[in-house]
């Protein structure tokens, strides 16, 4: 400020001593703020503990770690997903992380192999998978998060190593890929859980076992619609600066930095968002039912993107038949990319309850009891379903038109499961229940297959523009 | 402060709001350079009002988003570090009120905008950005680095070497 620069000066001026010498009053103003800085250091540290006591808390479950036989983990594939599962599995106990391997050891793999540092796992990384199994001998299980096309030259090598193998889904962009990897699990003898993770999910596993099962609330099921709705997203790109040497990405079947970040849209790599997304679903369908289809019917198309850069289809619309042990029934699926509204829900109608469902808590799963039902009162008193809620009396809009017709709107009961794992966890810790010898896993390739066999002939539909049909024996190896 | 036009008192005050906003800068430089994978992109894929079009672009550039984040993380932190020690002050306040004025501009409490994200209060065209934008510029006004600040010391070295050389 003008006035105090001039009075400064002035004293120091007054002074006219050499350069050390600065006049006290003048150092100790100078220097008067940085205790604030020490405040600042202390209050920080303080919150940097706070924060890292709640994440090992969130990490370490309260079991006696002791009382598990530890399992020496690899994850192969730290990308967006494999961040998703290493995020699930630091909170299940009696796991070592042994392991990181991505091609991109520029970016993801050095992420993953820090975050996993940070938890005192002493985690070695790689760029190749084969070296890893080489020198990485004690490992017990590793968990595959890699684009489609490498799940099987990935699952198979690793169960020929002797390993337990967690390959997320699609378990492979082709068929053939598919049923090796069921055959290496056969021949080793290894654990091939495959991440269609609703099937460990407790809100599915409730309404499977519990509702349709035990239940049967909805009666016999008619019709099925699921649809996964995702906004438009701008393609994935990469710094310059992170980007991948070209003879690398050859070597591992990419064409440039640009197809390595969006390998789901390409031909050959995966199998676009019909299997991104609707093989989950698709998979509930069958589940649920408990039979595979008999039929598709699809169409779709690249609507939307440049199918320069999106070679699989943006958008599908899919009919399924299925011969179910009631009789037939029919699921519709639908899959987009341009818009997100509504999200992503399975909705089974059957003549006597409708079951919607999702993954997401936006839409948790409700039931809906059909006026012609049985009342439901015995599943409120167990605990299968919440009481119905009160329907709210609504104003009379004399405008309004009503038709005689139209059914009275059916109770809506809560499915009262919550979910506050990750989506992953579940499954995960099935898998590794499972590597213990303590379960069986809910979704072992040979099941995962018949899901990949009902999916994958989407796209085949979709080509030949015509109905195709499944025999019994396609779903089985 | 002996000064003509600011009591001590009035000084104190302001330095106090200078180290306030200081804090308050390197926290938030800190926790971005601490965070697992911070970046701007999510904030900038939100923008409204009028140069929303830039951010939404600057969102979508992947070389020019790592520059931004870079920028913004360690330009937080930096300017933080300056305003609590007082050194470089004026230098540090522009520098934040640049920051600010982005942020701002980025999602503005102007009429007729509505924000899904939850705030933490109720804002029309004056928000608490805005706020800390005036306080910065009150810092950069009346130098409060040269009161009470490194800046003192380094105006005292420099006035006296001048004197020296001259």
């Amino acid at each position: 400020m003008a006035g105090e620069d001039k009075k400064g000066k002035g004293a120091v001026q007054a002074g006219t001593a050499g350069p050390k010498k600065l006049d006290r009053r003048e150092v100790l103003m100078g220097l008067s703020t940085v205790p604030a800085l020490g405040l600042f250091g202390y209050a920080w540290s303080r919150q940097r503990r706070y924060q890292q006591a709640r994440l090992q808390e969130a990490a370490a479950q309260p079991v006696a770690a002791g009382d598990l036989q530890e399992i020496n983990v690899a994850l192969l594939g730290a990308g967006a997903q494999g961040q998703v599962l290493t995020d699930a599995m630091l909170r299940i106990p009696g796991l070592r992380f042994r392991a990181v391997c991505d091609v991109w050891t520029e970016y993801n793999q050095k992420r993953v192999v820090n975050s996993l540092r940070k938890f005192k796992h002493e985690v070695n990384g790689y760029e190749d998978y084969r070296e890893m199994l080489d020198k990485e001998k004690e490992l017990d299980a590793v968990v595959i998060a890699t684009p489609d096309f490498w799940h099987e030259k990935h699952a198979v090598d690793c169960l020929k190593a002797g390993k337990q193998v967690y390959c997320e889904k699609e378990m492979s962009n082709t068929l053939e890929g598919a049923r090796a990897m069921v055959a290496a699990a056969r021949e080793t003898g290894k654990l091939l859980q495959i991440g269609h993770q609703r099937r460990s999910n407790p809100r599915y596993l409730h309404c499977y076992e519990k509702l349709i099962g035990e239940a049967k609330l909805l009666g016999r099921i008619v019709t099925i619609n699921g649809q996964w709705n995702r906004a438009l997203t701008p393609d994935l790109g990469a710094p310059d600066r992170y980007a991948i040497p070209d003879a690398r990405l050859k070597q591992y079947g990419f064409r440039d930095m640009r197809q390595f970040r969006n390998w789901r849209w390409y031909r050959g790599l995966g199998g676009g968002p019909i299997v991104d997304l609707g093989s989950h679903q698709i998979d509930i369908y069958s589940w649920f039912l408990g039979v595979n289809p008999s039929a598709v019917t699809a169409r779709g198309g690249t609507l939307y993107h440049d199918p320069v850069t999106h070679e699989w289809y943006d958008t599908a619309m899919v009919v399924y038949d299925y011969d179910t042990a009631l009789g037939p029934a029919m699921g519709y699926y639908q899959t987009q990319t341009t818009n997100g509204s509504q999200g992503y829900f399975e909705n089974f109608m059957g003549d006597q309850g409708t079951l919607l469902i999702s993954e997401s808590e936006v839409h948790g799963a409700r039931l809906y009891r059909d006026t012609n039902a049985p009342a439901w009162d015995t599943w409120v008193q167990r605990g299968f379903i919440a009481a119905p809620k009160i329907q709210e009396v609504q104003e009379k809009d004399d405008t309004a038109v009503t038709d005689v017709r139209e059914s009275i709107s059916p109770d809506e009961h809560l499915v009262p499961i919550v979910i506050r794992d990750p989506f992953h966890q579940p499954h995960l810790q099935n898998f590794f229940d499972a590597v213990r010898g303590k379960a069986t896993l809910n979704c072992p390739s040979e099941e995962a297959y018949a899901t990949a066999v009902a999916v994958l002939k989407v796209n085949e539909a979709i080509e030949a523009k015509s109905r195709l049909s499944f025999k019994p024996e396609d779903f089985t190896i | 402060m002996e000064d003509a036009r600011f009591s001590s008192g009035q000084m104190i005050a302001i330095t106090v709001l200078r180290v306030a906003v200081g804090w308050h800068f390197l926290y938030e430089g800190i926790a971005k350079l601490t965070a697992a994978s911070w970046s701007a992109a999510g904030y900038l894929k939100q923008a409204r009002g009028p140069f929303a079009g830039l951010f939404k672009w600057l969102a979508g550039e992947p070389n020019l988003l790592a520059n931004a984040d870079l920028i913004t993380m360690w330009g937080l932190t930096l300017v933080g570090l300056l305003l609590i020690l007082g050194l470089f002050t004026k230098l540090a306040s522009l520098g934040g009120i640049g920051f600010i004025v982005l942020f701002y501009l980025a999602n503005p409490p102007f009429v007729g905008y509505f924000y899904s994200i939850p705030t933490e209060g109720s804002y029309l065209i004056v928000n608490k950005n805005l706020v800390e934008l005036c306080a910065l510029v009150v810092v950069l006004v009346t130098g409060s680095g040269r009161f009470a600040g490194l800046d003192r010391i380094v105006h005292g070295l420099f006035g006296r070497q001048r004197i020296a050389t001259a």
